[in-house]
């Protein structure tokens, strides 16, 4: 059988699953369980469902159709995935600006949330569908919805389409249920379901290298996340068991119950979430957040997943997954353990500071633009960590900006790598010169995000440096020197790069090699529209900062008064 | 719970036992309808030939290679689907409520075989796992129409008798598992076991593809046959002793002893022999790795998961209803089940991370899953009989076993499914080399998928059906033995770690043994994914096997997000089990 004539055949079995899918999808939608919930449910379906069915759907169908018949469906797939994308944005802003239900997001107190939803999933063991929003996760839940139709668009002649962004958009739905999931069990399973999309991405359209960084990448998240999966069945299991409820264990997982046990505890009460105890499951999570943040000595699998992952895997990653990281550590290190870590302070600062220093000390070194831009993102993580260390209102409030900010700079600033990737073929600094002669509006979007990354005011990053920094010196008084001069190091290294790529080269500039006899060209149309909105979105929080600062400072002081004040006055300090 | 006594020889038996009844009648129709021909038989002294149909040079419809597949299909199907609807009026009714069994007796009343919730639902497990190896070797033991051919020397070769052996085997082994799963009588039991395992010997030498085969055969034979013989032993010894093999009256004796005799000690470690081969535990298990890839993958599968439940079933009946004692103090095999559960999870994942064929790696996880369940069973033994200061309706040892029946379900997806992939690679004639998953994801990414599927769901990764099930067990361990004492956390960790029973680190075992095992499995990912494959040829079309395989992947992932139902079925045939 020669390979063209196998290839034509459609492999029949595949719609045993299309079929049982399908099955399953419907059964969701009509389950009593699942339409008899509590309010209007725009998340579980819409943002999370409909975005993982469809993709896998279209995934499973493209993968089947004969090759001279995927070029066909090539389009359809990449309209669907905008619109389903563009649905969900849509949604999220909705909710936003509170047009559904009024939605006061400065109103919200402490693990309380909004827009909740809750079902009954695997009664036996006490799993349910909890999902809810509050001033922490709705801003990563409507980064992620807009991130998604950025990357389509960004990456909208990316090859194998038919594959590729229904990949995002499986990756998108994932993202949002690990912020949106109140349920210990379902957190861990959309933590280790954004695992698989990215992945792929890495392993279908990354560069050279991209298997050895594919499996890097998946053993070191996967191994913190075994570790985080061991600090939950502890968690699980430490429960004072409650027979009278339907979980034959007698014990949940829900985080809700987990965190208002967790308040008491704070309190005196709630025995059972002594100290002890807290600061070992502080550990064993914080392990796994700090893998996927990342914080120095974990750092590696960064830059590497970074150089080979495709534009819209890095946009994606750098974008909202590392953000998990910090995500995990304010709802479940902050938000559950405030005990333990009072005594994990001072350990969380050295780590932020070692990060903050090192990645902008190794950005100095990199020849590679994807690599630097990487270690920068460590940097920037660095800096949430301090936010978090400082344990102020306005510190917390800092890095959740600084992780709202950074989610969109940091996908720009790949996107514009991405693009230099596929016009000129190389991530070398210093292979080219003059890049703003040949192509303007890469050159001016690469010396935007820059500049936004570095901290300029008027731009999305100042204000939560400067909230970062206050801070820090708030609590450590003028240690708060070293992350600042830090900074320095960071403007040191944009401009350098900028001045060794964008400018220099005389007039007519100096293209690199590996271009070829190719011409020099600017960004697609497409590319372009992206940019321009994550560009915008740059100048719009910069300058009008409060639009997410509101919600996300009222969350921090909710999380300082109510808890970790009470812990503080209890321990005398 | 009621049982209706009825006697074995009467109308309410026949329709009680509907699916066995079918499972009969597809056998004979097996042996009939395929030996149908144009025999005649001459009437003496006369020229008169009387057509009598049976031998002779058979009809051309009846020499079609692919009926004994069909037949065998249709029975299997017919009788799960009678097993699951159980009572021609109550469609689901035993599942649902647990309440209604029945009681087969002899004439003078000894109680033979029991039909209720707990075995009806092992009965549906052995007919699912049948039915998809039935199916499925359809594609794997080609059957060529022999209509199709044009040559007719190559018609005369092609012939339905190794079809005809395969499935009938397969159908007696259905009937034999299915008496295990019904007896409430040693000797009914060991009968079931024996007709089973008979057949499944033949089964696993039934792969003449490989040279392999044959040899796997003639060893599972003589091994297994001596663990019988070991198994019998025992079993004759405690009829010595007491005279008698029905399950109650061994659990009137075992509870009337002062304390425990030698001579039922004795028996019961002979017992544990027998048993311990069948689901391979350590350090029962030398054979298996050798049986499991000598045979063809579908038999393989089932060896993996029908043969281990029938085996777990013979030892939940003879630990948990005779041997555990009614007064407070622990069975006597607590010690003994804990270390070999202890022993068989750690080294059959240790073997399996050395091993480089496929097949013996799943035969070494097979070994590591049966160490897992023998941990749920030995946290039963720690329990104080009758001092379970619960004070709840929620029992710690019926959800323990129920996880166990829960995870013997839900093996057949991944376990089985992961054998049907590598009959899917098998049916090229290569999967006794790691290499031939070389690449798979690029020669048929489906496929890969599945594969990877049930990989996850073997180490137990959230949410597939593996996780809810090693899950089950070890939230199980944890709270027969913390509940006497409690988790008084408030005390302090070293004081709860000082106070619990030394069964809890099993439970602990059970978790660190599954990140050990993630290694192997997703070794399996890594050589899918990263390795450039040997050819670019997609694998065999077989859209039956296929179809299975597609089964069993949703499956996997089906009773892992949603399956409560499922436990609760369990959990009722827990409840029957204990009521006995």
């Amino acid at each position: 059988m020669s390979e063209e004539v196998s290839a034509k055949k459609m492999d029949d079995s595949v719609w045993v699953f299309v079929a049982l899918l399908t099955i399953i999808a419907g059964f969701m939608f009509i389950s009593p369980s699942l339409t008899s919930g509590s309010g209007d449910d725009w998340i579980s379906m819409p943002l999370i469902g409909l975005p993982i069915i469809a993709g896998l759907l279209m995934i499973s169908f493209g993968t089947v159709v004969p090759p001279w018949r995927k070029e066909k469906i090539l389009n359809a797939t990449r309209y669907t995935c905008l619109a389903i994308s563009l649905m969900s944005f849509a949604i999220c802003t909705g909710m936003f600006v509170g047009l559904f239900i009024g939605i006061g997001w400065e109103q919200i107190t402490f693990n309380h949330y909004v827009v909740e939803a809750k079902y009954s999933w695997i009664d036996s063991i006490g799993v349910c569908w909890h999902v809810g929003l509050d001033g922490l996760s709705f801003p990563m839940v409507w980064l992620t919805s807009l991130l998604i139709p950025i990357t389509i668009i960004t990456t909208w002649n990316e090859e194998r389409g038919w594959y590729y962004h229904p990949l995002l958009l499986v990756m998108g739905g994932a993202l949002i249920g690990v912020f949106v999931s109140l349920d210990l069990f379902m957190f861990y399973v959309f933590w280790e379901l954004t695992l698989v999309p990215m992945f792929f991405l890495i392993l279908n359209w990354g560069g050279a290298d991209r298997r050895y960084a594919a499996q890097k990448f998946f053993i070191y998240t996967f191994t913190a996340s075994i570790i985080m999966l061991l600090g939950i069945l502890i968690l699980y299991f430490a429960q004072t068991p409650d027979y009278s409820t339907t979980s034959f264990t007698g014990r949940s997982f829900d985080m809700y119950e987990m965190t208002r046990e967790s308040h008491i505890a704070s309190i005196g009460g709630a025995p059972w979430l002594g100290l002890g105890l807290q600061k070992f499951l502080f550990v064993l999570f914080a392990i796994g957040f700090l893998v996927k943040l990342p914080v120095v000595p974990f750092h590696t699998w960064l830059p590497d997943a970074h150089v080979q992952a495709p534009t819209g895997g890095s946009m994606l990653l750098a974008g909202v997954m590392l953000k998990m990281g910090a995500y995990g550590l304010f709802r479940i290190c902050v938000g559950m353990f405030p005990d333990a870590l009072i005594d994990f302070q001072t350990i969380l600062m050295l780590i932020g500071m070692i990060s903050i220093f090192y990645g902008a000390w190794a950005c100095l070194g990199q020849t590679n633009l994807k690599r630097m831009v990487a270690y920068s993102s460590v940097s920037h993580m660095g800096l949430i960590l301090l936010g978090i260390a400082s344990m102020q209102p306005l510190g917390f409030a800092g890095a959740l900006f600084m992780m709202f900010a950074h989610g969109i700079i940091s996908p720009l600033l790949f996107a514009v790598a991405g693009s230099l990737k596929h016009h000129y073929h190389t991530l070398e600094i210093g292979a080219m010169r003059g890049l703003a002669k040949w192509s303007p509006w890469m050159g001016a979007y690469m010396m935007f995000g820059w500049m936004a990354s570095l901290g300029l005011p008027l731009l999305a990053g100042f204000v939560a440096e400067v909230a970062i920094m206050v801070a820090f010196w708030q609590q450590y008084g003028w240690w708060v020197i070293i992350p600042a001069l830090t900074l320095i190091i960071t403007a040191a290294y944009y401009l350098w790069s900028m001045q060794r790529i964008i400018f220099e080269g005389g007039d007519e500039g100096q293209l690199p090699e590996s271009l070829g006899d190719d011409k020099p060209v600017d960004i697609d149309k497409t590319e372009n529209i992206g940019m321009l909105i994550m560009a915008i979105l740059t100048v719009v929080f910069g300058i009008l900062p409060f639009m997410m600062f509101d919600m996300m400072s009222s969350y921090s002081s909710q999380v300082f008064d109510t808890v970790l004040k009470i812990v503080m006055a209890r321990r005398g300090l | 719970m009621s049982l209706t006594p009825i006697e074995a020889i009467s109308t309410s038996a026949y329709q009680a036992m509907l699916p066995e009844l079918t499972l009969l009648s597809g056998i004979i129709l097996m042996i009939v309808a395929t030996n149908l021909g144009d025999a005649r038989m001459r009437i003496p002294l006369t020229n008169i030939r009387v057509p009598v149909f049976f031998g002779g040079k058979r009809f051309e419809m009846t020499a079609d290679p692919r009926i004994p597949g069909y037949i065998c299909v249709m029975t299997l199907a017919l009788s799960a689907v009678l097993a699951l609807m159980s009572q021609p009026n109550n469609l689901l009714h035993v599942y649902y409520t647990g309440q209604e069994g029945y009681l087969l007796t002899t004439n003078n009343g000894t109680p033979l075989l029991q039909i209720d919730a707990f075995s009806r639902l092992f009965e549906l497990m052995f007919y699912i796992v049948l039915l998809i190896a039935a199916v499925s070797s359809l594609d794997t033991m080609n059957a060529v129409d022999s209509r199709k051919v044009s040559n007719e020397n190559t018609k005369q070769l092609i012939d339905n008798r190794r079809q005809i052996d395969f499935h009938l085997l397969i159908l007696l082994s259905a009937f034999g598992m299915s008496m295990v799963a019904m007896s409430v009588h040693l000797f009914m039991l060991f009968i079931g076991l024996e007709l089973a395992s008979l057949a499944i010997y033949v089964l696993v030498a039934f792969h003449k593809e490989s040279k392999a085969g044959s040899e796997a055969g003639v060893k599972y034979f003589i091994v297994g046959a001596t663990a019988s013989a070991v198994g019998f032993y025992g079993m004759s010894l405690l009829y010595l002793w007491n005279g008698d093999l029905g399950i109650l009256s061994l659990q009137n004796a075992w509870r009337g002893m002062d304390e425990v005799e030698a001579l039922p000690l004795i028996a019961l470690g002979l017992l544990l022999v027998g048993f311990g081969f069948k689901i391979s535990a350590v350090p029962f298990h030398f054979v298996a790795p050798d049986a499991y890839a000598g045979s063809s993958s579908p038999v393989a599968g089932i060896l993996a998961t029908a043969s281990k439940a029938m085996g777990f079933i013979a030892l939940m009946r003879v630990l948990f209803l005779v041997t555990l004692p009614e007064t407070n103090s622990t069975a006597v095999w607590l010690m003994l089940m804990g270390a070999l559960a202890a022993i068989s999870m750690t080294w059959g994942n240790l073997a399996a991370l050395t091993s480089t064929n496929p097949k013996r790696m799943l035969a070494y996880s097979s070994v590591a899953h049966a160490g897992y369940m023998l941990a749920a069973l030995t946290a039963v033994g720690g329990w104080r009989w009758g001092h379970f200061a619960l004070g709840t309706a929620v029992d710690a040892v019926l959800m323990l076993t129920a996880a166990v029946i829960f995870h013997l379900f839900v093996l057949i997806t991944f376990k089985l499914g992961a054998f049907l992939v590598l009959g899917l690679i098998e049916m090229e004639g290569k999967s006794n080399d790691m290499k031939s998953l070389n690449g798979l994801a690029k020669r048929d990414p489906m496929v890969a998928f599945s594969m990877f599927i049930f990989m996850l769901a073997l180490a137990g990764v959230p949410p597939l059906a593996g996780f809810m099930s090693k899950f089950l067990m070890a939230s199980g361990i944890v709270q027969v033995t913390t509940s006497e004492s409690g988790m008084e956390l408030s005390k302090g960790l070293i004081p709860v770690i000082q106070n619990l029973h030394w069964t809890f680190w099993l439970a602990l075992l059970i978790f660190l043994n599954s990140a050990l095992s993630l290694f192997y499995y997703l070794r399996i990912g890594v050589l899918m994914f990263f390795e450039e494959p040997e050819t670019k040829l997609p694998l065999p079309k077989a859209t039956r096997l296929r179809g299975m395989i597609w089964v069993c992947t949703v499956g996997a992932i089906v009773f892992g997000i949603s399956g409560d139902w499922l436990f609760e079925f369990a959990k009722t045939a827990a409840e029957a089990f204990f009521n006995y």
